[in-house]
């Protein structure tokens, strides 16, 4: 049994490890992938209003479906997709839970469902844009739309943490493991062990911070010796970082495109 | 750009350059006086805190502009002024690989790492500038890497393209040879080389390692106490034993054994060239006296059972860009009770991989890790902690309390052990970390986190003990240091696994030497016999030390491991007791 279950943990911080990086970095095949970062935010702000229009349970599952199919092209990370998929059913089980006190559970959590329904597509949506636009992508597009520089790199510079964060922090959890004591029986289902590992990963989380902090210092004075702030000041430098944006028919398509299958779903449903 | 821009040549010039910190009362420069005239490559020497590398982020401004502590003097680095200049306009003219490089890397993709300076300066051919410099220093192919998947000495080149994409007149790298495996460093030193004689770039290393600088610099300054103690050509200079030797800096092997064995008083060799020159003759002089005194040969009893066994084992891991890599591949290997391991390899030659196969946190793919006769896969790492003990190569990561004396006990304490303050108190006095013991073990300087990351390991006890590149970026007093704890603690366990680059701790202190490449085992046996396989050597990107370079080329046989060993076979009586680290001396 340890074995099978330690191949499983082994595996699975590895997968995960890489399954999100996959999703930061690895999107240059997908299809939203190929329009341009302005037009794209802009499709997402159409989208984070749409579903506020419309209370019918079924258009609102069409709407789902439709954003799925984007999200699925875009190859959204699973444990993404597993970690929302968790949170709203977790919500709709609490709702139940404390209405169960109050009147009918399942009343309620029927009456909640166009809500949580909305929260969902919108949820999808953001999955669909923003694994779709690699960092860089995403901050040449907040960039041409007026956000500063400084900003804009902010997000490039996290997505760059990313795998630093990732090592860092294995790193201090197996520090962790092999210092500290295993729980003496594991208890029903491993119970005990899974606690185990589940307050050492927060106790690993203080240190991962401190250490990755205390590299920055390094990281701020790099940049600076590398024209950082001048590129702020620099008109030919903006000029040049955000020279081959541009928006083509595929962009005004895909909008118009996204427009109209809402309409349909509106009419036929 | 300016019509001002042809005075901008590589000079270097400080003057009268003090320094101190906000806070502190202890100046790290004070009265520093300095020339570097263009075209020179210059080593920067000094003890660990000598001020070597503040010294050096004057050059570019990064004191005072980013350190808010008291200046005074003048520094005027090609033409301009440090304390008027911005740290971006004398970044045009200066290039700075950091010692920590891998924090350097602010872009995702090697491509955009080495185009991000000039596409910060506006430089409309910043494409051509990214991909000359990555051609310039043999990186064509790697542009779309993912640099945290880059191997070190990859990083270290991409960290000295993106400081040259600007093309500055003077480069300036901290320690190049301290975290790289010894054929990357002389690889960045290869290429250092060129841009200094091609291009006529001024170049400044701070460098421990002297035997670098011998072969590649043309002047030595050295720093003590914030003040420049002298600037010398490399000959004079690495001639200057005491004054080196007063800075914890080893002069190379060649020189420390013509100090022994030459009685006149010549200028002794610093490259091996020489050595071999001036050692020629003494052979011939001496060559009834040295009888081939054999090299003490394991006595390790091969019979008993192993302790760590690897049965067929292979371990891969999942990259995004670079594909599945194989890390180990059919590897099988035992290790025996009282045996010390070195194991050598190339930076990612799965070294680490194998110290973790061990301590059960990695698991193999396929076959059968052993250890104390438990199969790590059928057990918790924790339970497996009981028996050995892994010493990360970066100490940081060993710290997960916030005093030094916290992070020792925890172990014991999370384990309930009895008389945990006693035992505590012993490894701590062991070790002579009293001074240390409430302070947090982040916030150490290298050699005090090494050793205190030591302390963390022997508190638990262990009969295995591993070490991760327990000696990467120590001067010679840390290193020496190491080495004695090290030999002390070999005393209190049974087996002993050094992962390291450090060819002259191996060649000294192992009884056995494992060399791993491409992830098989190449090479396995005591020092003495894998050191003269030069073809294997090669193979795995590794130099025997210099003594046994010197040795071969004289042709003795067998090759002396130790500048002790050496001499002794040139007849020379040797007046000190040789400590483990005697290799370094």
């Amino acid at each position: 049994m340890s074995v099978l279950d330690k191949l499983r943990e082994a595996t699975s911080v590895d997968a995960i490890k890489t399954d999100l990086l996959r999703t930061a970095y690895e999107n240059e095949g997908s299809f939203l992938h190929r329009l341009d970062p302005r037009v794209l935010l802009l499709w997402y702000g159409i989208f984070l209003f749409i579903p506020w229009l419309f209370y019918d349970t079924e258009v609102l599952l069409g709407l789902l479906a439709f954003v799925s199919i984007l999200a699925v092209l875009s190859r959204v990370s699973l444990f993404l997709v597993g970690v929302m998929a968790f949170s709203v059913a977790s919500t709709l089980v609490s709702y139940a839970i404390v209405t169960a006190f109050t009147g009918d559970p399942v009343a309620a959590v029927r009456a909640l469902i166009p809500f949580t329904l909305k929260l969902t597509i919108i949820s999808v949506s953001s999955l669909a844009v923003f694994s779709s636009m690699g960092p860089k992508t995403l901050a040449r597009g907040l960039r041409s739309l007026g956000l500063p520089r400084q900003f804009t790199f902010l997000i490039t510079y996290g997505y760059r943490m990313l795998p630093v964060l990732f090592e860092e922090y294995h790193d201090l959890v197996n520090s962790y493991r092999l210092r500290s004591a295993p729980p003496d029986s594991p208890g029903r289902f491993r119970w005990r062990h899974y606690l185990y590992l589940l307050k050492l990963s927060m106790r690993a989380f203080y240190p991962m911070i401190f250490n990755v902090a205390k590299r920055s210092r390094v990281t701020v004075e790099a940049m600076e010796t590398r024209g950082f702030s001048h590129s702020l000041n620099d008109a030919a430098s903006t000029e040049l970082q955000l020279a081959d944006l541009q928006v083509r028919p595929v962009d005004i398509g895909f909008v118009g495109g996204s427009l109209a299958v809402v309409a349909v779903i509106a009419v036929v449903l | 750009m300016t019509a001002t821009e042809t005075t901008h040549d590589g000079t270097i010039v400080v003057e009268d350059l003090s320094f101190r910190y906000p806070g502190s009362d202890e100046t790290v420069l004070s009265g520093a006086n300095l020339k570097i005239e263009p075209g020179e490559f210059v080593a920067v020497v000094g003890g660990n805190g000598s001020g070597k590398t503040t010294l050096c982020k004057s050059f570019n401004g990064i004191i005072p502009h980013f350190y808010e502590g008291s200046i005074e003097g003048q520094v005027t680095v090609a033409g301009l002024d440090v304390r008027t200049s911005s740290v971006s306009e004398l970044s045009r003219h200066v290039g700075y690989v950091f010692q920590e490089f891998d924090n350097q890397l602010v872009n995702p993709t090697v491509f955009e790492e080495v185009a991000f300076a000039p596409l910060n300066y506006g430089q409309a051919d910043y494409r051509e500038r990214a991909h000359r410099t990555l051609a310039m220093l043999d990186l064509d192919g790697l542009e779309d890497r993912f640099v945290w998947e880059l191997s070190g000495g990859q990083k270290h080149l991409v960290a000295l393209a993106a400081a040259l994409s600007l093309d500055p007149e003077i480069l300036i790298v901290d320690e190049p040879a301290a975290q790289l495996d010894p054929s990357n460093a002389r690889e960045t030193y290869d290429h250092l080389a060129r841009l200094n004689g091609a291009q006529g770039k001024t170049v400044v290393t701070i460098e421990h390692q002297t035997e670098y600088i011998a072969e590649y610099c043309d002047h030595v300054v050295l720093v003590e106490d914030g003040a420049i103690s002298w600037k010398l050509p490399v000959d004079e200079a690495l001639n200057r034993l005491d004054d080196l030797r007063a800075q914890d800096v080893h002069p190379p092997q060649v020189t420390r054994l013509a100090e022994r064995v030459f009685d006149d008083d010549g200028e002794l060799p610093v490259t091996l060239r020489d050595g071999i020159d001036q050692f020629a003759d003494r052979i011939s002089e001496t060559e009834d006296r040295s009888d081939g005194a054999v090299a003490k040969t394991a006595t390790v009893d091969r019979r008993s059972e192993p302790v760590i066994s690897f049965a067929d084992v292979s371990h891969t891991y999942q990259t995004l860009r670079s594909g599945t890599r194989t890390v180990l591949d059919s590897v099988s290997l035992d290790l025996y009770p009282d045996e010390r391991v070195v194991l050598l390899g190339r930076n990612g030659a799965g070294k680490s991989t194998l110290l973790q196969l061990i301590t059960g946190l990695e698991t193999p793919d396929t076959g059968i890790v052993t250890v104390d006769g438990l199969d790590t896969e059928s057990v918790l790492p924790e339970q497996l902690a009981t028996e050995v003990v892994y010493v990360h190569q970066d100490p940081e990561e060993m710290f997960i309390d916030d005093a030094v004396r916290a992070d020792v006990a925890h172990y014991l304490e999370d384990r309930n052990y009895p008389d945990v303050d006693s035992r505590v108190d012993d490894v701590i006095e062991f070790l002579e970390l009293t001074e240390l013991q409430d302070r947090d073990g982040r916030l150490l300087s290298v050699g005090q986190q090494r050793r205190a990351s030591l302390a963390v390991g022997l508190a638990t006890d262990p009969s295995i003990i591993l070490l991760d590149e327990p000696t990467g970026s120590l001067d010679l007093a840390s290193r020496e240091e190491v080495g004695r704890t090290i030999d002390r603690a070999g005393k209190r366990v049974e087996t002993v696994v050094i992962a390291t680059h450090d060819l002259e701790l191996a060649a000294a202190w192992a009884t056995r030497v494992v060399i791993l490449d491409d992830g098989n085992v190449i090479a396995d046996g005591p020092p003495g016999r894998v050191f003269s396989e030069s073809t294997v050597l090669k193979r795995a990107n590794l130099r025997p030390p210099q003594v046994v370079r010197l040795a071969e080329a004289l042709g003795l046989e067998p090759a002396p491991l130790t500048v002790t060993a050496f001499a002794d076979r040139l007849g020379v009586d040797d007046p000190s007791p040789a400590p483990i680290t005697e290799g370094n001396r």
